[in-house]
């Protein structure tokens, strides 16, 4: 076979530093078929159009998550089982732990969020007009979700700046630099062995084992004692199960959110119409939370591993190939969206890849990231709260997460 | 058109019950969505829910629909 066309490069870190190289996913989608992007010894099929992310997200036998990983390196048999979690398992065991985590995730019950998140909201919003602004990462883009997550999950409140400052170590654990030394916080594990490489998951591990432990003697009405108690029940979830759910739900809960709300903030201050439209709407409507999502696309890419020979926009995979699906080219396929990179509050068709291509690994937190963001617009609505940005924002080096570090906004 | 949910490949989202509200609901003891009045949708609004339940539980019900859409490929 004649070897694939290459894609240009889309995974070196240090490119997400300026943004989404949209210009080469431009160039891929308009390639016919798929192109080939060399990593490491091998490569991964670029996934870019929105038809074939939904194709591949909608065949989990097909495109398995729990072969290799779900990131664009492979792992080491050892490492994979010890760092398995919700995100890299196949059924039958992810959809019995989804089934374990998924009744406080629904619409319904996330609605009885609403109040916590206003309340949090509120004080966050307060603060900053009081204040003039500032860092909108650090002072509401992280605390409104990570805050409402703990909630949630039943972690203490207090813990919170802890439980964001390791989450930020593992963001830093997709990118180039990692700056932690491998036994900070008293890990000993071998680095292979924890989620993101990262020591900060040996805490955050540590963590979620004593409150599960509490929560086993002094049972309270949330999702950790939830978990506990199936623990208890039998072989319903295993030890290492927990702590991988665990991690997840901290992780993901508060890390995908706080990047949506940080670029919600800068598409507003880069196109200020669109907060004046809302303005004389007076309220938020859902295809306004919807564009903000599909702006922001927070998790820029999911691996999954062919278990079979077949074939994607004519281009055929072979058993045990890897496939990437690029989410902010699929969120700009002008296949589906007319005038992709303007950013309208109006648009009507917005079938956005943010919470996924569909299929089972849809994001568990989706309705419970609208609500929050919805409030928070609301909530900036009612205080006449519009923004303009300072500077340039400092933007993460990885090419997962297309996080923010930090970005100055002025309140006008 | 008919649907019906395939309570093993379910996982709870409640999609369904966001969009249908009066024939679906999860159930909060299953973590899986139940029927709780005639599920008889317009065939859009039938397809459009097959279409968003990510777990593909959501389906036509093939004992009562002679062309039934292929449902998708889920475990």
């Amino acid at each position: 076979m004649a070897s694939p066309a290459t894609s240009p490069d889309i995974v070196s870190s240090t490119i997400y530093l300026e943004g989404i190289p949209h210009s080469q996913f431009s160039e891929i989608m308009a390639h016919p078929g798929l192109l080939w992007h060399p990593y490491q010894d091998g490569g991964f099929w670029v996934v870019s159009r929105h038809a074939d992310t939904k194709t591949v997200s909608k065949q989990p036998k097909l495109f398995s998550s729990a072969v290799g990983h779900t990131n664009l390196w492979d792992l080491e048999a050892d490492a994979l089982e010890a760092r398995r979690s919700i995100i890299d398992t196949d059924a039958p065991d992810h959809t019995r732990l989804r089934r374990l985590v998924s009744k406080a995730f629904t619409p319904r019950n996330i609605n009885l969020w609403e109040n916590v998140t206003r309340e949090i909201a509120c004080e966050l919003l307060d603060d900053f007009q009081h204040a003039g602004g500032g860092d909108w990462v650090g002072r509401v883009a992280a605390p409104l979700p990570i805050r409402v997550i703990l909630s949630v999950l039943g972690v203490p409140v207090s813990d919170a700046d802890y439980l964001v400052e390791l989450s930020n170590y593992l963001v830093e654990g997709t990118t180039d630099q990692p700056s932690l030394a491998a036994d900070t916080f008293g890990n000993t594990t071998d680095l292979r062995l924890l989620p993101f490489g990262s020591p900060a998951s040996h805490a955050l591990f540590e963590y979620g084992e004593q409150l599960g432990a509490k929560r086993k003697s002094d049972p309270k009405d949330d999702v950790v004692t939830q978990l506990v108690m199936a623990e208890e029940d039998g072989n319903r979830l295993s030890a290492a199960e927990y702590r991988n759910l665990f991690h997840v739900l901290v992780f993901a809960g508060n890390e995908t959110t706080r990047t949506a709300i940080a670029h919600g903030a800068m598409a507003f201050s880069e196109f200020p119409d669109q907060w004046k439209r809302l303005e004389s709407d007076g309220k938020i409507c859902a295809p306004a939370i919807e564009e903000l999502l599909r702006w922001a696309t927070p998790v820029l890419h999911m691996r999954r591993t062919a278990t079979d020979d077949t074939e994607l926009s004519g281009t055929p995979i072979a058993r045990g190939d890897k496939v990437v699906m690029w989410y902010p080219a699929a969120n700009r396929d002008p296949a589906v969206y007319d005038h992709p990179f303007d950013f309208d509050v109006s648009r009507e068709t917005n079938p956005h890849f943010s919470f996924g291509g569909g299929g089972p690994h849809f994001c568990l937190g989706a309705f419970l990231a609208r609500m929050e963001i919805r409030i928070l617009l609301e909530e900036m609505l009612n205080r006449k709260l519009a923004l303009r940005q300072v500077g340039a924002a400092e933007r993460v080096a990885s090419n997962f997460i297309h996080g923010i570090l930090s970005v100055e906004m002025e309140v006008m | 058109m008919r649907l019906c949910v395939d309570a093993d490949l379910c996982i709870g989202v409640g999609q369904c019950e966001l969009l249908e509200p009066e024939i679906f609901r999860v159930d909060d003891d299953t973590g899986t969505s139940t029927v709780i009045s005639a599920p008889i949708l317009p065939n859009q609004r039938a397809e459009a829910l097959v279409d968003q339940c990510p777990s593909g539980a959501i389906q036509i019900d093939p004992d009562v629909n002679p062309t039934p859409a292929t449902p998708p490929d889920t475990d």
